[in-house]
């Protein structure tokens, strides 16, 4: 992992910190505001029922829609006003949303190739990936060669790849079979600690949540958020 | 105007063949819906030994130009054979299958088939599952596709010509009548008016209906289903292949003698080298389909992009109401005269049929466009890419296919166009589809064979433009 502490090294100790964040349609806001501190090397789950704007708050922190009130801070910086692609911020959808023109390691290299990597250090972060969530040897395929399962574990390393300070997890395990799900869930409490990363995991699954989570924040529709 | 809509000549004559058009059109959309929707049972849907070349097959009328497919379906009945009323609906069916085929089918492949299977599960029969679970998610691409035949048959002009006998009559004719026969132009700006309303209120109203269509992604191609399912599906498409071959066979055994004299590249007397006129229209092709492709896309992009977009798309769809005869006209207007004319550069055709294609593009591209998830957007960006860089990782490769489907396209419709090119091409310079008119026109047996042969030249090029076409679109 010597690359990618490499990478790692060159963010700030922190994680994300989220202060008085509202977000709405037409600004009617969907809950009161939410504050969250996410550590370096922690998982925060935010479970709530559907309909209560968890994947909604998730766009704000990323930077994919406006709140309508409230801040985002990655190590420290207030990122609110900062486009997505300049927020160190990693996402990893329900769906695996992978590039089609590009093939696995295509699309594991994609971050790092934004980062201005080439050639042997693209690989060997590649390698390293693809070998940590069992996926060598399918490096040349495509994403309709993949199954679900496998899918999505390119999209986990793809966001991995360029070493974000923050990684949000929008349901990324809910179509997978339970097996894989309670793997993936172990596995990814051991990447927020191994590789220091401030996790915000989006379920509506309590268990799940339990399993894999530092804190856990509940959500429901016009409620004051509440931490557990 | 006001002038000519006052006058006892529109009043009568117009609203009489506006009324009589729309009855034909009404006519002729039923049929092509009662043999479409079967057809697009059969070659749409499932996967089989030739399913692409039956469904170029089925695409293929629709692209060739009139001339071809009114000196195909004479080639098959012979010079004796049927005219009138009865024929030219049949020819409209038989030409817009294929809109039945691509806008139905292109549904069809989006809906999930368990959930007929749900409906079986619950006592219906296959048929009663058809018409209450699969007939009403189709109903809104049924309502699209038939407003699309409806205003291609109630505009319709080359087809009505050649095969009416004289005693079919559409607004398109009356207009020709009013301003070559009877040099009457108000009158026939008047009926250009009314068609346009007609066009345009059918159009709104089933793009409208359209716009209800659910976007899913879209399926692999079904296995074929065992017992008499199966046989249905083999039989349907065999019997589909069949019906549009059987005029490519009449063509292709009428053209026999003549291919000698079509490769000789003699000049026929007065219209020119044969091979000089494909060499023409390939050329016209192809500067069609890189401007068509470039404007179509652009509008698709500028779509994506909320209210304005969508109002620049719609702008862009306009052309498809008007007839090709008339946007040679509006062509020749703009690019033909003053500081800008550009007759001398030859691109005038090519201009106006790229106005005629860009339509085309835009109904391929804005679909995929909209249906990609705009969350890749936001992956990309959060992985780094700049705002341009996500985008054309988002959408890039989407546009690369349907760009390039969109110019093949684009290139099979500027080589069967006759109207605008009948206005704007210089003597001496016909295109192909120009010649075979020209000689149809013709007495003697030679002029129909050669015509024939000329036929058959564009038959294999259009059916290869839509083999490639069909192949970018599987790549979605």
């Amino acid at each position: 992992m010597t690359e990618f502490k490499e990478i790692e090294d060159q963010a700030r100790p922190g994680g994300l910190e989220v202060q008085g964040l509202v977000v709405g349609y037409d600004d009617v806001p969907l809950h009161s505001a939410l504050d969250l501190a996410v550590p370096r090397g922690t998982v925060t789950a935010l479970l709530g029922p559907s309909g209560s704007g968890k994947s909604t708050l998730l766009a704000a922190i990323a930077g994919i829609r406006a709140p309508i009130a409230g801040s985002v801070f990655v190590d420290g910086l207030n990122v609110t006003s900062i486009p997505l692609h300049q927020r160190g911020i990693g996402i990893v959808f329900q769906e695996p949303l992978l590039f089609t023109h590009l093939d696995v390691a295509g699309n594991i290299a994609y971050g790092l190739r934004r980062k201005g990597l080439r050639g042997e250090r693209v690989r060997s972060r590649v390698t390293e990936l693809a070998a940590w969530l069992d996926l060598e040897g399918l490096e040349g395929r495509r994403w309709d060669e993949l199954s679900g399962g496998q899918a999505q574990r390119v999209a986990l390393a793809r966001a991995l790849a360029p070493a974000p300070c923050v990684l949000l997890l929008d349901e990324p395990f809910s179509a997978l079979d339970t097996e894989l799900r309670e793997r993936l869930a172990k596995e990814v409490r051991v990447l927020a600690i191994e590789h220091d990363i401030a996790i915000v995991h989006v379920t509506h699954d309590e268990e799940e949540a339990t399993g894999m989570a530092d804190v856990i924040t509940r959500l429901s529709a016009n409620d004051a958020p509440t931490q557990a | 105007m006001a002038q000519a809509v006052g006058s006892a000549s529109f009043d009568v004559s117009s609203f009489r063949v506006a009324g009589f058009a729309a009855a034909q059109a009404a006519a002729s959309t039923l049929v092509a819906l009662a043999i479409g929707i079967p057809v697009t049972a059969a070659v749409s849907r499932f996967h089989f030994r030739g399913q692409p070349i039956a469904l170029a097959l089925v695409t293929l009328p629709f692209v060739l130009p009139t001339v071809v497919v009114a000196l195909s379906i004479r080639s098959l009945f012979g010079t004796a054979g049927p005219t009138g009323i009865g024929v030219v609906i049949a020819a409209h069916a038989f030409v817009n299958i294929a809109v039945i085929t691509r806008i139905v089918g292109a549904q069809w492949r989006q809906l999930d088939p368990r959930s007929a299977l749900v409906a079986r599960s619950l006592g219906a029969s296959p048929t009663r599952a058809f018409l209450t679970c699969t007939m009403p998610a189709l109903a809104p691409s049924i309502a699209l596709a038939s407003g699309i035949v409806f205003t291609y048959s109630f505009g319709s002009l080359g087809l009505v010509l050649l095969l009416g006998n004289g005693s079919v009559r559409t607004l398109e004719t009356q207009i020709v009548r009013q301003s070559s026969v009877l040099l009457n132009f108000p009158a026939a700006a008047a009926t250009a008016a009314l068609q346009a309303i007609v066009v345009i209120t059918v159009l709104v109203i089933a793009s409208r209906a359209g716009r209800r269509r659910d976007r899913g992604a879209v399926r692999p191609l079904l296995p074929l289903p065992p017992g008499p399912a199966g046989r249905f599906v083999t039989i349907g498409a065999v019997l589909a292949a069949a019906v549009v071959l059987a005029p490519v066979i009449a063509l292709l055994i009428a053209s026999l003698d003549w291919w000698g004299a079509l490769l000789s590249d003699q000049s026929i007397s007065r219209i020119g080298s044969p091979l000089s006129a494909l060499a023409r229209s390939l050329s016209y092709a192809a500067a069609t389909a890189l401007i068509a492709a470039v404007i179509g896309g652009c509008a698709a992009i500028a779509m994506l992009g909320g209210r304005v977009g969508r109002f620049i798309g719609l702008l862009a769809v306009i052309p498809l109401g008007i007839s090709s005869a008339t946007l040679g006209l509006g062509t020749l207007l703009a690019y033909g005269r003053g500081s800008f004319d550009l007759r001398s550069t030859g691109l005038l055709i090519a201009l106006a049929h790229a106005l005629i294609a860009v339509p085309l593009v835009i109904a391929i591209a804005a679909p995929a466009m909209a249906n990609a998830d705009v969350r890749t957007l936001a992956v990309a960006q959060s992985l780094g890419a700049s705002p341009s860089r996500a985008f054309w990782t988002a959408y890039g490769p989407i546009l690369r296919i349907v760009c390039a489907g969109g110019a093949a396209l684009s290139a099979a419709v500027s080589l069967g166009e006759l109207g605008a090119a009948s206005l704007l091409s210089r003597s001496g310079e016909l295109t192909v589809p120009l010649q075979i008119a020209r000689l149809v026109s013709r007495p003697g047996e030679a002029s129909t064979g050669v015509a024939a042969a000329l036929s058959v030249l564009l038959v294999g090029l259009v059916l290869i433009i839509v083999l490639v076409v069909d192949r970018a679109g599987r790549r979605l």
